[in-house]
């Protein structure tokens, strides 16, 4: 059986892997030998400079789901390099590294640390944060993805993938226009502006006001942009939004992504990445199917 | 993954008082390494309603894992429908447990709001024990708010344990009228000699640490927030300290009295 799956000049022994922000402390509570069965690791998004993050409440759960506010809190990609790289490492599966910068320059100068640091499989832009108080994002403007994409295509030394908003009148295209700039691969979907108010005290109950809709209640939505993009574009794309076990994950791969990250579910249950590519392969079993790439964008109607 | 993840059966579950239940677990693996302080994280029930799991302190580990809770929103009321022999999803144990109380201490004092005593009474079963080697002579001494009768409840296996205990109600049906503060003078406030513990609403640990701050003394606070993972992974927990947001997951739940800012 073959599930392995390329993005790029980057090759993934399978097409698990797990949500930017959504995998952590990986010494402390995981079992390696279960991680280093995944397909990649994308550890949580780096900033140019260390960020605190929001104010709480950061989180608030929703009907099948959960509204997030973290506000990007890290140590800067110098101290993620220092800090956390080296473990990361050493885990010895491909690395996804999350990247956000507030201004072109800045995506440009994190690319350039991390052509320096090495032992990265691929780069992630994260041109859909929410939370950062932003009024438009890149991935809601077709001309700024593909000035961002392009710059950091021109110089980066590892295939690069933009994560793209949710929040769009037409996702398809900002992903167009993220692969004429050069992509070689997106990443659908980023979280759901939303919010939810306290009436008690007719306040909004994160403390940034507004925060990212995540979990199996986006996860219909997700699919549908994933369909609607992989029928205009090419280039790879990573799915995401709300899986929670592996037939979520068949229906992206059904419907056209290559590659699926398990994100919220990590926080319901640590094990659910490894219960979606079981699951994934015992359909693969089931079904007789020898190659993952039978099912990538087979849906029959 | 597998190294903290458990399917554990439910040994009992009894309503001690009005407000406030108390679930037995049987998870020898936790029971033995839980330390006073630390968590567990439970899921209450297959499916995504509701979606996230519910931390709760350890109350006791002896022969199975205690939780002590009040039914405040639809986890803790499918967790009092629970029985026995009933399947439990359980993370744990996790979090930063309490420390010792300094060499030479003489009066430990466990300040508890409201459901916020649930940490303390496997705190005072370590204690309890220390009292014959390190705490020799020390006085183990527990303030308890509640906001009504409906919140208190005998505490016998703390008086076994040689806590003296006193009672406050917001409404005065039970011990001291008013808040816990009012149970301050309880408090021979020695910096050298006297630590606290507290765990309650954040206006109640604020008092503790004005209180302290004013005397000089010394101790920790068990917090609360919401959360998603309680691996350290969302950095949803958060909470403001004089040190920057820490997560009460992973850095906490326990942490310096004075490290913590309430009002933010």
């Amino acid at each position: 059986m073959n599930i392995s799956v390329t993005i790029g000049s980057a090759t993934f022994k399978n097409p698990v892997t797990v949500a930017s922000g959504t995998f952590g402390h990986t010494e402390k509570y995981y079992d390696l030998e279960e991680v280093k069965q995944l397909g990649a690791l994308t550890p949580k998004t780096v900033t140019l400079k260390a960020r605190e993050g929001n104010p709480p409440p950061r989180i608030v759960e929703t009907p099948s789901g959960m509204l997030n506010a973290i506000g990007i809190e890290n140590p800067g990609a110098d101290g993620f390099i220092r800090t956390k790289l080296p473990a990361l490492k050493k885990i010895g599966i491909p690395l996804i590294i999350s990247i956000l910068g507030h201004t072109d320059n800045e995506f440009e100068l994190l690319t350039e640390k991390f052509n320096a640091a090495g032992g990265v499989s691929a780069l992630e832009l994260n041109l859909s944060c929410p939370n950062l108080g932003k009024a438009v994002l890149v991935a809601q403007d077709p001309l700024a993805t593909h000035r961002v994409v392009k710059a950091v295509k021109k110089i980066s030394r590892y295939p690069v993938i933009a994560k793209l908003a949710p929040n769009v009148t037409d996702i398809t295209e900002i992903a167009k226009a993220a692969e004429e700039a050069g992509a070689d691969g997106v990443s659908l979907v980023n979280t759901f502006s939303a919010m939810v108010i306290d009436v008690k005290k007719r306040a909004s109950v994160l403390g940034n006001v507004t925060g990212g809709l995540s979990g199996p209640a986006i996860r219909p939505m997700a699919v549908h942009m994933v369909y609607a993009a992989a029928k205009k574009i090419k280039i790879p794309i990573i799915a995401m939004g709300g899986i929670m076990a592996a037939e979520d994950a068949l229906q992206f791969l059904i419907a056209g992504a290559t590659m699926v990250a398990v994100g919220t579910a990590n926080f319901i249950n640590p094990r659910a990445p490894l219960d979606v590519l079981e699951g994934i392969k015992a359909y693969m079993r089931k079904n007789k199917i020898k190659d993952i790439k039978e099912i990538i964008g087979s849906l029959r109607n | 993954m597998r190294k903290i993840q458990g399917i554990y059966k439910v040994a009992s579950n009894e309503k001690l008082c009005p407000k406030f239940y108390r679930l037995c677990i049987d998870a020898q693996p936790i029971a033995k390494k839980v330390l006073p302080g630390q968590f567990i994280h439970i899921r209450t029930k297959d499916g995504f309603e509701p979606f996230f799991r519910r931390p709760f302190s350890v109350y006791r580990a002896k022969k199975h894992v205690e939780v002590f809770y009040e039914v405040v929103g639809p986890g803790t009321k499918i967790m009092s429908h629970m029985a026995k022999g009933d399947d439990i999803d359980v993370l744990g144990p996790l979090g930063t447990p309490f420390t010792f109380p300094p060499k030479g201490t003489k009066q430990v004092v466990m300040v508890a709001g409201g459901i916020g005593i649930a940490p303390f009474l496997m705190l005072s079963d370590v204690l309890c024990r220390e009292r014959a080697t390190a705490l020799r002579g020390a006085e183990l001494i527990l303030l308890y708010g509640g906001r009504t009768r409906g919140h208190v409840y005998p505490m016998k296996e703390f008086k076994e344990n040689g806590c003296q205990v006193h009672v406050a109600t917001d409404d005065g049906s039970v011990g001291t009228k008013g808040r816990v503060s009012e149970l301050f003078p309880k408090i021979h406030a020695d910096r050298k000699t006297t630590f606290l513990y507290t765990c309650g609403p954040a206006p109640m640990m604020a008092s503790v640490q004005a209180f302290a701050k004013k005397h000089g003394l010394h101790g920790e606070a068990a917090c609360e927030e919401v959360m998603a993972c309680a691996l350290g992974a969302c950095l949803g927990c958060s909470i403001k300290t004089t040190k920057g947001y820490k997560t009460v997951c992973c850095d906490g739940p326990v942490f310096d009295l004075h490290e913590v800012i309430f009002n933010h």
